[in-house]
C-alpha cells in the first residue's frame, strides 16, 4: 500500500513538471505579446521591448522555465535598487498586472474556491443521491419522473445562464438577498452566507442532476442483485438492506466521479466565480488567461493539475477502502 | 404423518410488464412435511423460480400480484404484515441461490453476513454469542479455519466455498424450509455432489424440510422424494420420484425423461430439449398448455385447446397428473415410455 | 471578461486618456440634485478587477485618473470639477495657481501651498514632487504611464529613473526640476506653451521617496487627497475612506462630500445594468461607467424618465478615423474617391449604431472648445454617412487624367492592414463592398495577434495604404492632437505625408499654433489646421464616440467630466 502511496506521488510530480513546462512551451507559442498588450499609448517598439525584459520573456523559454522551478525552491527577486522586492520560496513567479506574487494570488483565492467547492460539493451529494434515492425507490411512479426532467433540465442548462438567472431574480428583482459581497467566513460569517448561498444552491443544482442520474440507476441496479434478494430472505429490514446493500453499492462508482469532479472544482469553478463576483481561483486564472499573465497561468494550472492528481490518488485509495474487491487483491 | 411445515394453496403470481401481464404461477397448491425434500422441475421460464420467490413473498411488490395461501408456521406469508413476514424470512424459511458469488455481499465479510442473518432473528445475542455461532456455522458447512476465513470477503473464496456460505447464512437460524433454488448449476460438477451431499447431511441433523428448484432431473433423483413437474406456470405431474421414473403419467414428462439419452446424461443433468418451444407467459396457449407440442394433442382433439385439465391423480397410485387422455392411456403409454 | 477595457484598449484606439464634452441623453447631471450633504457610501461598480493603475505615474486612463485624481490624489494643477465647458479650465492644485511660464515659454515655475500633506501627516515638499516626476524616468518599473516628462524635461544625458541612477545621472535630474522652498522650476527642451495643462496628469504628483515601493506602489499610493486607501483587494474591492490629513482649506476643487468611496470589482455586466436600472436600496447609491449596448435602448428610449434621468449619453475623448498612406496615395483625386464611396453608415451600424458615436467632422472634438469649430467636409459628402458613389467615380475619373499611376494602383488593389478580430472583419468586407462601387479594390491584411497592430503598422517597413486610427488627447488642447497625428515629429503619425507638396506650408502653421500663448488665438490655429486636414485628406474622419453611464438614485453630483469623459468621483454625494 505505501509502495503503491510512494509509486503514485513520484509520477504525480513528474506529471506535475510536464504540466508547466507544456503550459510554459504553449505560451511560447502563441501569437500574443504580452508585452504589447499592456503599453497603452507608449506603444512603440523600445518601450515594448523594455516591457518584454521587465517581465521576463527576452529570455528563452527554457531559462524562463529553470528560473520557475528555481524560484519554487529558493524564491525568486526582481528589480532593483529601491525598487527592489522579492517573491520568497516556494515562488510560483510573479503577476506584473496585479503587483503580487503567484503564490500570494493563490494563497489569496484558494481559500474562496475551497469553501465554494466544498460548500457545493455537500449539497450537490445531498442533492443527488437523495434525489436519485428517492428516484430509484419509487421507480416509474410522479417523484422518478420528477427526478428524469430535473436530471434531463440540470445536465443541459448551462451554469452561466442559470446563474444570472438565479442572481438577477433573487437578488435584483425579489431583492430578497443582497447583492453578494464574498467576506472571509472568520470575519464577517453572514456576508460569507449571504454570498455563498446562491453560487452555492447553484453550482449543487445543477452538478447534482449527474448524480441523482448515477445514483438511480446505480440503485435500481444494485435492487436486481441476488445479494439483495438475499437481504430480504435474511429478514432484514427495508431501510438496512437500502443502506447496507443497495446505496452502498451505488455509491461506489460515485464516489470516484465524484472525487474527480470535486478536484475539478478545486482548480476553480471560473464561471461560477465569475457571474457571483467570487473572488476565487477560477477568475484569477480567466483574468490570466486574457492578460496573458503567465506566471499565475502557470500558477494556478499548476494547482488545479496537484488536486487532480491527489485526487485521483486519493479516490484509487478510497476505492481500495470501499471495495474490498480492490483492497484484498 | 409427520407435521406439515408448509402448505400452498391456489397460488397465482402474475407480473405487470410493459408488454403485457405475464401469469407465471397459475393456481399451484402442495404441503411439505418436515424433514421432506421436495424437488421442483421445469424448463426456464416455467414457474418454478417465482414460485420459490412467493414462499418468502420475495417478489416486486410494485409489478407482481399474487394470490392464495402460504402457510408457514401457522403464518400466512401473503397476507401478513410485512412485519410478521419478516419474522418468518430466515428464521422459518431460508433460500439458497443459484449463484453464490452474486448472492452474497461483496462489501462485507462473510462472517459480518452470517452474524447479520443470525443478529435479525436474535438481536439480543451477545457479540461473543454471535461470534461462536458464526464460527459453528461455517464449521458445519465445511469451511476449515473459520476463526481466520470469516474475516475474508465472499471474492475470497472457490465457487463451492461460496456456496457453503451461503447455506450457512440460510441456516444458522435452523429453519424449518429451506428453498434451494438452482442450487448447484452454477458451480462445478465435482462440487456439485458436495454441496448437494452437505444439504442433505443437514437435513438429517435439523429435520428440515427441503424444497430443490432444479431444471435437472438428476440432480432431483439423487435427493428428492416427491417431484413437481411445472409448465406453463402450472403443476401438470407431481408424483413421487420413483413414480415419476418407473410410471410417469404427463406428456410433458414423457418428454423430459425421453430426452435423457443416456444414464451417463442424466447424471451429468444433461436435458435434451423437447421438440417446439416453451410458451410465452404473456400468451400462455389456451386449455392445456402443453397442447402445441404435445404428440397427443390431435388423438384427443379440440379439448386439449379449450379446456384446461385438472390435477387428478391417476387412477393407478399415487401420482397425480394434469392431462386429458384418460387413466388407462397414460398409465400404458407412460410405461411404454420408460421403457424406450 | 474584461469587455469595457478592451474595447478601449483593442478596438477603439492606441490612446488611453483625457478630453470630451458631457452632452446628450440627460442634462449632464448636476442641476436638479438638490443641495449637496456630506455622509454615506458611494458605491462604483466594475467588471474589471483592479484599477489599471493608482500609481500616479502609471495612470493614463481618462476614468482612472479621474476617479484617483479626484479623491486620493493631488497633482500641481488641475481641471476644474465641473461640468460643461467649464470642466476644462485649469486651475492650481497643490500650486497655488495655474503656473508661470517665462517668456520662450521653456522654464515653468509652480508654488506649493502651504498645510498640503500626506496622508502619514508629512508636509508635500517640492523634493516630493521632483521625485515623483523623475519616477517617468524609470521605464523598466514605472511602464503604462505618459511619457510626457522624458520628451519636455531638459536633463542633459541618460537618466535612468531614480532606482538605477549614479550620482552624477541624479544630479543631471536635479537640474532638470529644481526645487527653492516652495518653488519648483521645471526646466524644458523647448516651448512648451501647455505645460500647465501637461501638470494635470497625476504624473506631476508627489510621491514620498521613503515610501516608494516601486512595482508595488500601485497597490498602495500615498494619498495627498481627502481620501486614503483603507483597503484594496484586485478582484474585490477598493475601499477609499477619510484622510484626515487633508484640508479643505487647501482645495478649491474637492468638496469630499461622502464618508467613503467603494469601488467594487470583477462584477459581471449584465449584472452590474440590472442592479442600476432596478435601483434597489444598496444600489442607490452605485455609479457605473459603461452600459451594455442591448439595455441601452430601454434606458434612454424606454419612456421611463425616472430612470433616463439617471443616465447620460456622452461624447467620451476619442475620436476614429482611417490613415491614408499620403506618399502611396499622392493624388488627392484618388483619396477624395476613397471618403465619398466609403459607407460610413454601414461601418457605424456594424460598430454598434449611433450610440456609439456621431459622424466625425474632423480631427478635433467639441469638447476642446476653444480649439473646436465645426470643419467643413469634402464637397459630395453625405452627412448622414452614406456613400456618394457618383461622385465618387467621378473623383476616380479626374484621377484618371491628373494622376494615372495612382488610379491604377487604386484599381489594381490598395493593401488595408486591420487586426484579426470579428469587429474588423465586418469593417473590412463593407471596405471591399463600399471600394469596389468606384472601382477600387482592397487587398486586406490581416494582423493577427491584435496587440501588434500598432507596433505593424507603425513600423517604416510595413507598406499599407489603408490603417486604422484613433486618438484621444492628453489635455485640453489641441497641441496634443494635430501635431501628435499629423506632423513627422508626432507620437502616431501613420499618414506618411512628409513628401505632400503642402506638409512644409503645415508645418509652419503647427509652429507657430504652439508659440501662441494666448490660448484663444491659439484654438483658432487649432481650428484651420483641423480644417487643412480635412481638406487634404491625409485621413478621413470617422466618428466622435460616445459612451454612457448610469447612476443610482439617491446618487448626487453625477456629471460627466469633461477632460476626462467620466465622473468626477470625488465630488459625487449621497442624497
Amino acid at each position: 500500500m505505501y509502495l503503491f502511496i510512494a509509486r503514485r506521488l513520484f509520477f504525480a510530480v513528474l506529471l506535475l513538471l510536464a504540466v508547466s513546462l507544456v503550459t510554459y512551451l504553449l505560451f511560447s507559442v502563441l501569437p500574443v505579446d504580452p508585452a504589447a498588450l499592456t503599453c497603452g499609448k507608449n506603444c512603440k517598439p523600445d518601450l515594448i521591448a523594455a516591457n518584454r525584459v521587465r517581465l521576463g520573456y527576452d529570455k528563452p523559454v527554457l531559462e524562463q522555465y529553470w528560473l520557475f522551478l528555481k524560484g519554487i525552491f529558493v524564491g525568486r527577486d526582481y528589480g532593483m535598487g529601491q525598487a527592489a522586492f522579492s517573491c520568497p520560496a516556494p515562488s510560483l513567479g510573479y503577476s506584473f498586472s496585479q503587483h503580487q506574487c503567484v503564490t500570494t494570488l493563490i494563497g489569496k483565492t484558494f481559500p474562496v474556491t475551497a469553501y465554494l467547492s466544498l460548500g457545493a460539493f455537500v449539497l450537490w451529494m445531498l442533492i443527488g443521491i437523495g434525489s436519485g434515492a428517492v428516484a430509484a425507490l419509487n421507480k416509474g411512479k410522479w417523484q422518478d419522473r420528477l427526478a428524469n426532467a430535473f436530471t434531463a433540465v440540470g445536465v443541459s442548462l448551462p451554469t452561466f445562464y442559470v446563474g444570472l438567472l438565479v442572481l438577477f431574480s433573487v437578488v435584483i428583482w425579489l431583492g430578497i438577498l443582497p447583492f453578494p459581497h464574498y467576506a472571509s467566513p472568520f470575519e464577517d460569517p453572514i456576508a460569507f452566507f449571504q454570498a455563498m448561498i446562491l453560487p452555492w444552491l447553484t453550482l449543487a443544482v445543477l452538478s447534482a442532476a449527474s448524480y441523482t442520474r448515477l445514483t438511480r440507476n446505480g440503485m435500481l441496479e444494485a435492487m436486481n442483485e441476488d445479494f439483495v434478494r438475499l437481504g430480504v430472505a435474511k429478514g432484514l429490514k427495508r431501510s438496512v438492506i437500502l443502506r447496507k446493500y443497495v446505496l452502498r453499492s451505488a455509491l461506489v462508482p460515485i464516489v470516484t466521479i465524484a472525487g474527480l469532479d470535486f478536484a475539478a472544482l478545486l482548480g476553480g469553478a471560473i464561471i461560477t466565480e465569475s457571474v457571483f463576483t467570487l473572488p476565487g481561483m477560477g477568475k484569477l486564472s480567466i483574468r490570466a488567461v486574457v492578460e496573458s499573465d503567465l506566471p499565475v497561468l502557470v500558477g494556478t494550472t499548476m494547482v488545479a493539475a496537484v488536486f487532480i492528481v491527489l485526487a485521483n490518488v486519493l479516490v484509487d485509495i478510497l476505492y481500495g477502502v470501499l471495495d474490498p474487491r480492490v483492497r484484498t487483491k | 404423518m409427520a407435521e406439515v411445515v408448509l402448505s400452498v394453496r391456489n397460488l397465482s403470481v402474475s407480473f405487470n410488464t410493459p408488454d403485457g401481464v405475464v401469469h407465471a404461477v397459475n393456481d399451484v397448491s402442495f404441503d411439505l412435511q418436515a424433514g421432506e425434500t421436495l424437488g421442483i422441475v421445469g424448463e426456464s421460464g416455467s414457474g418454478k423460480s417465482v414460485t420459490a420467490g412467493s414462499l418468502m413473498r420475495l417478489n416486486n411488490s410494485v409489478t407482481a400480484t399474487t394470490t392464495g395461501n402460504v402457510v408457514v408456521n401457522g403464518v400466512d406469508v401473503l397476507n401478513c404484515t410485512e412485519d410478521e413476514v419478516r419474522g418468518i424470512r430466515g428464521q422459518d424459511i431460508a433460500m439458497v441461490f443459484q449463484d453464490p458469488l452474486s448472492a452474497l455481499n461483496p462489501y462485507y465479510s462473510v462472517g459480518a453476513q452470517i452474524a447479520e442473518a443470525y443478529q435479525v432473528h436474535h438481536a439480543d445475542a451477545s457479540k461473543d454469542e454471535v461470534e461462536q455461532v458464526v464460527i459453528d456455522m461455517l464449521t458445519k458447512v465445511g469451511i476449515p479455519h473459520p476463526e481466520t476465513r470469516l474475516h475474508q470477503y465472499p471474492h475470497q473464496f472457490s465457487g463451492g466455498m461460496r456456496q457453503r456460505i451461503v447455506i450457512a447464512i440460510a441456516l444458522v437460524n435452523k429453519p424449518k424450509v429451506l428453498i434451494a433454488d438452482e442450487p448447484t448449476t452454477a458451480l462445478d460438477v465435482t462440487v456439485q455432489a458436495q454441496i448437494l451431499d452437505l444439504m442433505m447431511d443437514l437435513q438429517r441433523e435439523t429435520n428440515m424440510a427441503i424444497i430443490l428448484i432444479t431444471h435437472d432431473l438428476g440432480v432431483v433423483a439423487e435427493v428428492a422424494r416427491d417431484v413437481l413437474v411445472m409448465y406453463g406456470g402450472r403443476v401438470v405431474e407431481k408424483a413421487s420420484i420413483n413414480d415419476l421414473f418407473v410410471a410417469p403419467t404427463h406428456p410433458y414428462s414423457w418428454g423430459l425423461l425421453g430426452a435423457v439419452s443416456s444414464l451417463e446424461d442424466l447424471q451429468r443433468g444433461h436435458l435434451k430439449t423437447i421438440a417446439g418451444t416453451p410458451p410465452s407467459l404473456i400468451s400462455i396457449p389456451s386449455g392445456c398448455a402443453f397442447h402445441p407440442r404435445c404428440e397427443f394433442y390431435e388423438g384427443v382433439g379440440s379439448r386439449c385447446s379449450s379446456e384446461v385439465p385438472e390435477l387428478r391423480t391417476i387412477s393407478s397410485g399415487q401420482s397425480m397428473s394434469a392431462c386429458h387422455l384418460d387413466d388407462v392411456q397414460i398409465v400404458s403409454i407412460g410405461k411404454s415410455k420408460v421403457l424406450q | 471578461m474584461n469587455m469595457r477595457r478592451s474595447i478601449v484598449a483593442v478596438s477603439v484606439a492606441l490612446a488611453t486618456s483625457v478630453i470630451a464634452a458631457s452632452c446628450g441623453g440627460s442634462s449632464s447631471g448636476g442641476s436638479g440634485d438638490g443641495t449637496p450633504k456630506k455622509g454615506g457610501t458611494i458605491n462604483i461598480l466594475s467588471n474589471a478587477e483592479q484599477i489599471a493603475h493608482l500609481d500616479p505615474q502609471r495612470n493614463y486612463t481618462g476614468d482612472d485618473l479621474a476617479f484617483a485624481g479626484s479623491t486620493i490624489q493631488r497633482s500641481l494643477t488641475t481641471y476644474k470639477f465641473a461640468a460643461g465647458d467649464a470642466g476644462s479650465e485649469v486651475v492650481g492644485d497643490l500650486a497655488t495657481d495655474a503656473g508661470t511660464a517665462s517668456k520662450d515659454g521653456k522654464t515653468w515655475t509652480f508654488t506649493l501651498k502651504d498645510g498640503v500633506k500626506f496622508e502619514d501627516g508629512s508636509d508635500i515638499t517640492c523634493a516630493d514632487v521632483a521625485y515623483g516626476v523623475s519616477r517617468t524616468f524609470a521605464t523598466d518599473v514605472i511602464t503604462d504611464g505618459p511619457s510626457y516628462a522624458m520628451t519636455y524635461l531638459n536633463v542633459e544625458g541618460e537618466y535612468p529613473g531614480p532606482y538605477k541612477a549614479t550620482a552624477a545621472q541624479q544630479a543631471a535630474y536635479d537640474k532638470a526640476v529644481t526645487c527653492d522652498g516652495k518653488t519648483i522650476t521645471f526646466n524644458l527642451k523647448s516651448t512648451v506653451a501647455d505645460f500647465n495643462y501637461t501638470t494635470t496628469l497625476l504624473a506631476f504628483s508627489p510621491v514620498p521617496k521613503a515610501k516608494d515601493t516601486g512595482e508595488k506602489y500601485d497597490m498602495h499610493p500615498v494619498a495627498s487627497g481627502p481620501y486614503k486607501i483603507e483597503s484594496y483587494e484586485v478582484g474585490k474591492s477598493l475601499v477609499l475612506v477619510r484622510n484626515d490629513q487633508w484640508s479643505a482649506d487647501t482645495d478649491t476643487e474637492r468638496k469630499a462630500y461622502a464618508d467613503s468611496i467603494v469601488y467594487n470589482f470583477g462584477l459581471d455586466e449584465s449584472a452590474m445594468d440590472e442592479r442600476l436600472i432596478a435601483d434597489a436600496a444598496e444600489d442607490q447609491t452605485a455609479v457605473s461607467a459603461g452600459i451594455l449596448p442591448e439595455n441601452l435602448q430601454t434606458i434612454f428610449e424606454g419612456g421611463d424618465k425616472a430612470l433616463t434621468d439617471r443616465a447620460v449619453n456622452y461624447y467620451d475623448p476619442f475620436v476614429t478615423y482611417t490613415n491614408l498612406n499620403v506618399k502611396s496615395l499622392s493624388c488627392i483625386d484618388v483619396r477624395k474617391a476613397i471618403y465619398l464611396a466609403l459607407d460610413r453608415d454601414a461601418l457605424r451600424k456594424a460598430g454598434g449604431g449611433p450610440y456609439t458615436g456621431d459622424f466625425a467632422d474632423g480631427f478635433i472634438k467639441p469638447a476642446l472648445a476653444l480649439d473646436y469649430k465645426k470643419a467643413t467636409p469634402v464637397e459630395g459628402l453625405h452627412e448622414d454617412g452614406t456613400p456618394n458613389v457618383e461622385a465618387a467615380k467621378a473623383a476616380m475619373a479626374s484621377a484618371e487624367t491628373n494622376c494615372p499611376d495612382v488610379a491604377a494602383h487604386a484599381k489594381a488593389g490598395l493593401s488595408f492592414y486591420y487586426p484579426d478580430t470579428d469587429i474588423w472583419k465586418k469593417a473590412l468586407a463593407i471596405w471591399i463592398d463600399s471600394m469596389s462601387k468606384a472601382g477600387i479594390k482592397i487587398k486586406p491584411e490581416a494582423v493577427g495577434d491584435p496587440a501588434q497592430y500598432w507596433p505593424t503598422v507603425m513600423n517604416p517597413e510595413t507598406n499599407y495604404d489603408i490603417a486604422r486610427g484613433g486618438w484621444a488627447p492628453d489635455w485640453a488642447n489641441a497641441s496634443t492632437v494635430i501635431p501628435e497625428l499629423f506632423t513627422t515629429g508626432g507620437g502616431f503619425n501613420l499618414t506618411r505625408n512628409a513628401d505632400d507638396p503642402d506638409y512644409k506650408a503645415f508645418e509652419t502653421k503647427i509652429e507657430e499654433a504652439r508659440n501662441t500663448l494666448d490660448r484663444t488665438e491659439q484654438g483658432k490655429k487649432w481650428q484651420e489646421l483641423n480644417q487643412f486636414v480635412v481638406d487634404h485628406l491625409w485621413a478621413l474622419p470617422g466618428t466622435f464616440t460616445r459612451a454612457q453611464s448610469m447612476w443610482g438614485s439617491k446618487v448626487g453630483g453625477a456629471f460627466q467630466w469633461g477632460p476626462f469623459g467620466a465622473f468626477c468621483y470625488g465630488n459625487l454625494w449621497v442624497k
